[in-house]
């Protein structure tokens, strides 16, 4: 098989998030007076001075707050710093709940950090620098108006300016921006939410923007959930920092998502697609030494275990030699009985029918008919019995016919101790006996099979075609009937199926019966009243041998048990044809047809990846070794590649599905339109829909632009690119770029705009802010607008 | 600055204390108390504050973009089906629960054998789970 000598497959292990190996930096360069930006994400916070060309702090926003018993002092640890610790990973919080600020404790704590990072000091109790800040496209009311509070209450600073992050991005990624005319279609992609904002002649045009709310975080808690439902019994757990570096690392937009999607489990395909996840376990952390200790023990608990299984067995050994004389008891008691009766028969020949009646009834059977079924049973089962026994006849059996010298003399003749002499030799003699008449019938029945043999080999002989064909259906007939027992085995686990609600109405029938109701057998029954249910005479069930299809009804064990001789049937016809038909190979057996065929099993593929099931290569690896001896269960639990392949996740068509659902929303439920659609309805219904040179559609589409941090997924551009092109007019003029760094880029947007005349003039002003209230800001090309 | 806490991690408790003292001393850029009290209230109450908000101001323009107008329109293209379990096509569907599913493999395999409550688990990932009030 190719697979088994395939590379094994590359392994990521699950990240977590670490602290970075420098503590956040203070700022060496402060000023007052210089602008303060300030991008306040819900996944990073960004701050620096403008004064430098990039911020001199990026972090989590993330705060715990905790209590150290121990100093009786409540601490609060901010950003990174929360990595350096394990133990206060576990409280940490942030200010955000969803797309919103709720928690304004939360930012202030973290502004007072991040402004003491940059070393801000003060001889008058206030912040003595203009604030430039992010805000997400249309804020609430109430945001804005606790970050005024915030800030020229709390910190007092002279002035205080907001603009829209994705299109400070764009600003900051545009050479020679012209605010007058600057054309562009942004698309924003955030932790929370997703923005597309058209910017026209300078002006990012609101009222046309529109918002899906899906972001990264969404993303991570689907991947998560995902995940968590791929795999329920997964040893260790899945953190939020793991699942949002998954999504990070490891997914990827697809060109062609239609396309992409439909082959990508196939082998050819997965072997590139399947990501493997190794989450950690005793193995690779390092406990090794604990691990040596318990193999020590284990073979310490081998001999032990070896002790067990010895008296076990000799106890088996006891209990099968109890039920063999029990048995042999029995037998003995049977064997005379059958000899009495079957002279009773012989004595029957020479009578009429009247006497033969009142023979019976003296030997109190009901009827003639009675007799015969009881005298046939007790054949029966004398036969049964001594099949059972005759394979350990040679111990008992070597005494002689010789020996038993006082069975013939009458008791009169003898003294007590020689009667009891008398009975046990009576005992040895038909237990000789029983053991003779079984050696006799087994020889027979051995006859027979040579015989038929024989006869088979002799039709082979003159006909190999026509016996083949006849085993073959012979052997169809049997498959069918396996197939279709599995099938109704299958169908009384569902409670409602045919099956199983016919197997309820018999055992309500039978139940009925025995409480005596008005049916026509318990009707008879009554009749004979001292007749029971096993010796009632009018009974004639099991004389059609259909008629244990009653009990195969009731309990589904007897179904496995002929499922199972069905099985051997099968494989001793096969056996048969694999010696004899040249045209019947191993791949043709029911056993191979039936062997679990991974490699078109998309379940196998989807969970476990392009390789085969672990426990079952170990299998047959150890089988092929050790001449077929296979693995103890406990072994293979304990197998260090069984426990490494337990701790993994295969990561494959997730790496495009959670992507996609910017595209297609719906896929999680979000009752909204993806980016393309948006886009498309924009430019061709609400903004001019002209792609002519000088239209406003024609502008826009010469720079579409990316920016937020999920378009550091792969292909991102030119599924834009595949998608825009299918919707646009030919030979569209399209363009589409992405924001070089689309974490800071906001950032660098604003400390590039803090150099420009508009920044000045958008100021808001502690005084203005005491005059007009909350509600003013002043409007310019890269902000909100106000209300009006 | 003398607070600053060395490279190696802490793992000492006095290096968490001065990481906390940068944000919790008294700091020269502000009033030394903290400001009012601040009610928490969670991200659904502020946008229904924010609609009760627009609500009453009179004189907004009709075409005035306000934090709801921005949201997404519903999709007007026909909707792509895709399989429950594993997110490839989902051509059938499950008429008992609703689940799609890729081939006949994974009904009988997964689907047949789910035991309660993960049906609607499933459902849930795409919105489309029975929530019981």
């Amino acid at each position: 098989m190719p697979s088994s000598t395939q590379n094994p497959q590359k392994i990521y292990s699950l990240r977590e998030n670490e602290s970075p190996a420098s503590p956040e930096p203070f700022y060496q360069n402060y000023k007052e007076g210089v602008p303060i930006a300030l991008d306040l994400g819900s996944s990073s916070f960004k701050i620096g001075l403008t004064n430098s060309t990039s911020p001199n702090n990026v972090f989590p926003t993330l705060i715990s707050r905790f209590r150290d018993r121990k100093a009786n002092k409540s601490l609060t640890i901010i950003g990174n710093d929360i990595y350096r610790d394990s133990s206060i990973k576990s409280s940490t919080k942030s200010p955000f709940d969803g797309p919103l600020i709720t928690n304004w404790d939360y930012v202030e704590d973290i502004l007072d950090y991040s402004f003491e990072h940059l070393s801000v000091t003060s001889s008058n109790g206030k912040v003595n620098n203009p604030i430039i800040m992010t805000e997400p496209p249309c804020v609430p009311f109430s945001q804005r108006k606790n970050y005024y509070e915030l800030f020229f209450e709390t910190y007092q600073v002279p002035k205080i300016t907001f603009g829209i992050d994705s299109l400070f991005s764009h600003y900051a990624n545009t050479d020679n921006y012209n605010p007058k005319t600057a054309n562009s279609l942004v698309i924003g992609t955030g932790h929370e939410s997703t923005h597309i904002i058209p910017v026209v002649d300078g002006r990012g045009l609101l009222s046309q923007a529109k918002r899906i709310d899906w972001g990264g975080s969404q993303s991570s808690q689907y991947c998560s959930k995902l995940l968590s439902m791929k795999y329920p019994y997964f040893p260790s757990k899945l953190n939020s920092n793991h699942a949002t570096n998954i999504v990070q690392d490891h997914c990827y937009v697809s060109n062609d998502f239609q396309e992409e999607l439909k082959n990508y489990l196939d082998m050819e395909n997965l072997e590139k697609n399947d990501v493997v996840l190794q989450a950690t376990n005793e193995l690779n952390s390092g406990a090794a030494s604990s691990n040596a200790a318990n193999a020590e023990s284990k073979k310490k608990s081998e001999e032990e275990l070896k002790r067990q299984a010895e008296k076990r067995r000799e106890q088996g050994k006891r209990l099968q030699l109890q039920a063999q004389q029990k048995r042999l008891e029995k037998l003995i008691q049977k064997e005379q009985e059958w000899e009495y009766y079957s002279n009773l028969k012989l004595e029957f020949e020479s009578m009429n029918k009247q006497q033969i009646q009142a023979r019976c009834v003296q030997e109190e059977f009901e009827s003639v008919e009675d007799f015969n079924k009881y005298v046939a049973n007790l054949d029966k089962s004398l036969k049964k019995a001594r099949n059972e026994d005759v394979g350990d006849g040679e111990e008992g059996g070597d005494g002689h016919s010789g020996q038993w010298t006082l069975v013939d003399i009458p008791d009169d003749q003898l003294n007590e101790e020689q009667i009891k002499e008398k009975r046990k030799q009576r005992l040895m003699k038909a237990n000789f006996d029983a053991r003779e008449r079984a050696k006799q019938a087994k020889a027979e029945e051995e006859e027979l099979l040579r015989k038929f043999e024989e006869e088979q080999a002799e039709w082979r002989a003159r006909d190999l075609e026509d016996w083949c064909a006849v085993k073959k259906s012979e052997l169809a007939d049997i498959i069918t009937k396996i197939t279709e027992k599995a099938k109704l085995l299958e169908s009384f686990k569902d409670r409602k199926s045919m099956a199983a609600q016919q197997r309820m109405r018999n055992i309500a029938t039978l139940a009925n019966d025995e409480n005596g109701s008005t049916s026509a057998t318990s009707r008879k029954r009554r009749r004979n009243a001292n007749s029971t249910i096993d010796n009632d005479p009018n009974d004639t069930f099991g004389t059609n041998d259909d008629d244990w299809n009653a009990y195969r009804d009731i309990t589904n064990a007897s179904l496995e048990e002929q499922l199972e001789e069905d099985n051997q049937a099968v494989l001793k016809i096969e056996a048969e044809l694999l010696l004899y038909d040249p045209t019947f190979h191993h791949e043709d057996t029911f056993n191979a047809s039936q062997k679990f065929d991974w490699e078109n099993s998309t379940l196998h593929k989807f969970i476990h990846g392009p390789r085969e099931n672990i426990l079952v290569k170990l299998q047959t690896e150890s089988s092929q070794k050790n001449d077929g001896k296979l693995l103890e269960p406990e072994e293979l639990e304990n197998h260090p590649e069984v426990v490494q392949r337990n701790h993994q996740m295969h990561f494959n068509i997730e790496r495009i599905r959670i992507p996609e659902i910017l595209f297609q929303p719906n896929i999680a439920g979000l009752d909204q339109a993806g980016i393309v659609e948006i886009s498309e309805n924009l430019l061709y219904h609400r903004l001019d829909g002209n792609f002519q040179p000088g239209g406003q559609s024609y502008n826009l589409i010469q720079d579409v632009f990316l920016a937020g941090g999920l378009v550091k997924w792969p292909n991102f551009e030119s599924r834009i690119i595949n998608e825009f092109t299918s919707f646009l007019p030919v030979g569209a003029p399209l363009k589409v770029r992405r924001a070089k760094d689309p974490i800071v880029d906001a950032w660098k947007g604003m400390q590039k705009w803090s150099q420009t005349e508009e920044c000045e003039n958008s100021y808001v002003t502690q005084a203005e802010y005491d005059e007009m209230g909350p509600e003013y800001i002043k409007e310019h090309g890269l902000g909100n607008v106000c209300l009006k | 600055m003398s607070t600053t806490p060395s490279n190696s991690g802490f793992s000492t408790s006095e290096e968490i204390h001065l990481l906390s003292n940068i944000t919790t001393r008294p700091h020269t850029f502000k009033r030394p108390y903290k400001t009012t009290t601040r009610r928490y209230k969670p991200t659904k109450q502020v946008i229904s504050d924010e609609v009760k908000y627009l609500q009453s101001k009179e004189n907004i323009k009709f075409d005035t973009p306000t934090y709801t107008s921005v949201g997404a329109p519903p999709s007007l293209k026909p909707r792509k089906h895709y399989c429950d379990i594993t997110g490839l096509p989902g051509k059938y569907k499950n008429p008992a629960n609703g689940l799609r599913f890729y081939n006949v493999e994974i009904y009988q395999e997964v689907i047949r054998n789910m035991p309660p409550g993960v049906d609607q688990e499933y459902l849930g990932l795409r919105g489309a789970n029975v929530i019981l009030k």
